[in-house]
């Protein structure tokens, strides 16, 4: 099957400054420097095929979003090879642009003083959008979510959340063949949250669009995709379908116990098919009081942790 | 792919700065303060020259007359740097705080997109202040007026001011490589000041500096000799429109390198 | 609690030296400037009949100009701008709701940056210039009223800076209030001009603005080598009084405006 994405070998490396603590390393920093070699990224290879839903998840710092960037033309990786629908982002941004859409949670990219429509109508040139092709995807708006408190609202004067729906909505108006979603529901509450959830899902229903979805949520990657890429410290560690990830995890919650107000909650992880939450609970009220509880999945950093300590299926 | 030409960026310009100024026009006070301030500004700027030639009778062979018609014709050559260009100013913050990485999503030209960003109203008061001052020495000055030379005084106003934008860009595109290029722009802007005394008063390192390092001596000096000296002129005035054009060329040129350098981290 | 202070300061100054390359464009674009006053006002003078002019020579001016846009630059560290940016953005808010006075703040936070300035602007010029007029200036007791009178301008700037910065609870046309501030500052203190430049009338009113407190005391008290202690004393007094009147008057003001947002819920 033809591939519509595909990365190779491909690293990408950061120069950074090592400063020195206090002012008077501030004072030494001023005369002589010492650089250190990060890698942001490091020869990761993968293959998408159109139309699917995959989610690249990884703790903050991971690479996740440095890959994003790379597939969308803004960086150039430092060794390794991009095919985005053929093209080599980073040596062809223009004609790369026109085939994806990109949006980078809790920083919009729409004109921040014009009504939404009006940021619309200036991508509708920009992306030289048929007049019946954008009727027919405002139309495809329209019967997902209810457009009209938002059309006429300047985007300064939207909250995060309704921010987050209209960068979206503009990153599928010229129908691109695949849309990256970099933490696109990060600082947003459960409601908005499966709010845009819904969306995402719709589009690339409708419209069988490609989505790369970064998140270091797996939430977000159990509600949208179908296949996860777990990335840390710029490292690929598991590349398969999520059933097969949540054979693995599905069993384990995150219990979190509050012993006394005000102080920090205790994490325990818990493996259902050995113990059950609620036993773990009696095991632990019979030596300490409680104060309270919160059930979670298992968080991204867990699951990490295992994978290295080993025991899943690549 | 879609072929973009000069007529598509000329269409979406427009559209984005009518939305602009329409949006602006909600913000009247702000338009009314800055326009104001503009104002002020020059007029301190008149008031130094004033005071200046209450004490001395003239400066190094230049009357106060004269000294007005650089301070005007800079002024409104600075005009449009400032209703087109002012985006320039935001770039640092825009690329430290990472918001950068926008204009490189689309697929259009990343100067264009950013600098299409921002129409500012306030070099309007710029320009009035500079054609006032202009006029009044042109008048005092009483030189002949015909359309060949309003011809001329057009092209020579569009060349000085490719030289002015020419300059922004480059000290705007410091930030691309520093991260607190602000302060080039500070100074950067500090010397535009000095493109309103004629550059014949200064040493032969800062004629050199300002002829062709930060080529200010452009802006206003030799586009007047034209007017004010018209029996000597020297070379470097006819061939500022070509020059002028060379150098805005350059200074796309190293603010697009700037972008390619940009790494999306932000910091 | 002085100490805390202090540490904002401290941090301060981290916060501007770590970016040399703005200071070298800083230290660079000086020089230049330098350079070009020296230019300007030599050409000036050349086409006088006379060496002194309104009692000042050549080199009086030029040390005169040249240190106080000097001067300019170590103060000016952009807080209209900070301010403005913090209202706009709401993040005023989070600053209301720290354990100390914004005000005070502000103050020692951008303390750090007018030191470093001090050092990379001020003390190279002060030695090019001296070196360049042959020793014009006297180096001795009016050295150390000179830091003291600065220091006391520098309050008296900040005040004014912060003042106008609160002016942005009213308007969003920060560029506007601040190129006016800027200009009246730089005009009506002398720092453009020297104000025995300007005609007698404008020199009576100047002369009972808080303007020419910041860059004509310390400079003349820098500069005038035989300026009697009483003067110096008296002048240091005169900015004593606007230190106390700004800050006074400014506490009001900022203490009306915050009411403002607290009540609107910005």
């Amino acid at each position: 099957m033809k591939k519509i994405i595909t990365l190779k070998n491909v690293s990408k490396e950061y120069k950074t400054l090592n400063r020195r603590e206090g002012l008077r390393g501030s004072f030494l920093d001023l005369f002589s420097r010492n650089y250190k070699i990060i890698n942001a990224v490091n020869d990761i290879s993968f293959e998408i095929k159109p139309g699917e839903k995959v989610g690249l998840l990884g703790p903050n710092g991971a690479g996740k979003s440095t890959a994003i960037k790379m597939m969308s033309g803004v960086l150039k990786p430092t060794g390794g090879e991009i095919f985005v629908n053929g093209v080599i982002p980073y040596e062809n941004r223009t004609k790369n642009a026109e085939n994806i859409g990109v949006v980078f949670g809790q920083r919009t990219q729409l004109w921040w003083a014009l009504p939404l429509i009006e940021s619309f109508k200036l991508l509708k040139d920009i992306y030289m959008i048929k007049n019946a092709d954008y009727d027919n995807m405002m139309e495809l708006y329209k019967s997902i979510i209810d457009l009209g408190p938002l059309l006429n609202k300047p985007v300064r004067q939207m909250s995060l959340g309704q921010r987050t729906l209209s960068d979206i909505l503009a990153s599928f108006l010229h129908n691109p063949k695949v849309v990256f979603l970099d933490e696109p529901t990060i600082g947003l509450d459960v409601s908005v949250k499966s709010k845009i959830r819904e969306l995402i899902l719709e589009l690339n229903k409708n419209k069988n669009t490609t989505i790369i979805l970064t998140t270091h949520d797996i939430s977000d990657i159990d509600a949208l995709c179908e296949r996860a890429i777990i990335i840390d410290k710029g490292n690929k560690l598991y590349d398969n379908s999520l059933e097969n990830l949540k054979k693995f995890f599905g069993s384990y919650r995150t219990l979190k116990v509050l012993f006394k107000k005000n102080e920090e909650w205790v994490d325990y992880l818990v493996n259902e098919d050995e113990q059950s939450v609620m036993q773990k609970l009696n095991e632990i009220a019979a030596q300490k009081k409680i104060v309270d509880i919160k059930i979670e999945e298992i968080s991204t950093e867990d699951v990490i942790k295992k994978i290295y300590d080993g025991g899943i299926n690549d | 792919m879609h072929k973009r030409g000069l007529l598509f960026y000329v269409k979406i310009y427009l559209k984005i700065i009518k939305q602009d100024i329409k949006s602006k026009m909600t913000y009247r006070a702000d338009f009314i303060i800055s326009n104001f301030g503009m104002i002020i500004q020059q007029a301190a700027g008149f008031i130094t020259f004033w005071l200046i030639f209450q004490n001395f009778p003239s400066v190094a062979g230049w009357k106060y007359e004269e000294m007005l018609f650089f301070y005007g014709f800079s002024l409104i050559a600075l005009t449009p740097m400032q209703c087109f260009f002012d985006n320039n100013w935001f770039l640092q913050q825009k690329v430290y705080s990472g918001d950068f990485i926008k204009y490189c999503l689309r697929p259009i030209n990343i100067f264009f997109y950013f600098i299409s960003e921002i129409f500012d109203l306030k070099g309007l008061g710029l320009l009035t202040a500079g054609i006032a001052i202009l006029a009044y020495s042109w008048v005092q000055l009483e030189i002949a007026f015909s359309f060949l030379i309003l011809l001329i005084l057009i092209v020579n106003l569009f060349a000085a001011s490719l030289f002015l934008i020419g300059i922004m860009n480059i000290a705007a595109a410091v930030c691309f490589w520093t991260v607190t290029g602000e302060i080039a722009m500070v100074f950067a802007q500090q010397f535009q000041g000095y493109a309103r005394y004629p550059i014949a008063i200064f040493n032969r390192v800062l004629r050199f500096l300002f002829t062709f390092i930060i080529p200010i001596a452009f802006v206003s000096y030799y586009p007047s000799l034209v007017f004010l000296r018209p029996d000597n002129i020297p070379l470097l005035t006819w061939l500022s429109p070509l020059i002028g054009v060379l150098f805005f060329m350059l200074s796309y040129f190293i603010w697009m390198k700037g972008a390619k350098n940009y790494n999306g981290t932000g910091s | 609690m002085i100490k805390r202070y202090l540490a904002l300061t401290r941090i301060g100054i981290m916060r501007v030296i770590q970016w040399r390359g703005s200071l070298l464009i800083t230290f660079a674009g000086n020089i230049v400037y330098l350079l070009i006053i020296y230019n300007i006002w030599r050409a000036i003078y050349s086409s006088s009949p006379a060496e002194t002019v309104n009692g000042m020579t050549f080199t009086d001016t030029m040390v005169y100009l040249v240190l106080a846009m000097t001067i300019f630059n170590v103060l000016n560290i952009f807080i209209v701008w900070i301010m403005g940016e913090d209202i706009r953005s709401g993040q005023m808010v989070l600053d209301l709701i720290k354990p100390m006075s914004f005000r005070s703040y502000t103050f020692f936070s951008t303390l750090g940056g007018n030191i470093v300035q001090f050092f990379v602007v001020f003390v190279p010029t002060f030695i090019i210039v001296n070196i360049i007029t042959g020793g014009a200036i006297a180096i001795g007791l009016n050295i150390f009223f000179f830091l003291i009178s600065l220091f006391l301008a520098m309050i008296i700037f900040f005040f004014i800076e912060f003042a106008v910065g609160t002016l942005c609870f009213y308007t969003e046309s920060v560029w506007g209030i601040n190129i006016v501030k800027e200009t009246m500052v730089l005009l009506l203190s002398g720092a453009m001009i020297p104000i025995a430049f300007f005609p007698a009338g404008f020199r009576n009113v100047v002369n009972y603005l808080p303007f020419q407190a910041i860059y004509n005391t310390p400079l003349r008290i820098l500069t005038e080598e035989k300026m009697p202690l009483n003067n110096i004393l008296q002048m240091l007094f005169v900015q004593l009084i606007w230190v106390a009147v700004f800050y006074i008057a400014g506490g009001l003001f900022w203490n009306i405006s915050i009411k403002r947002i607290t009540v609107n819920g910005g």
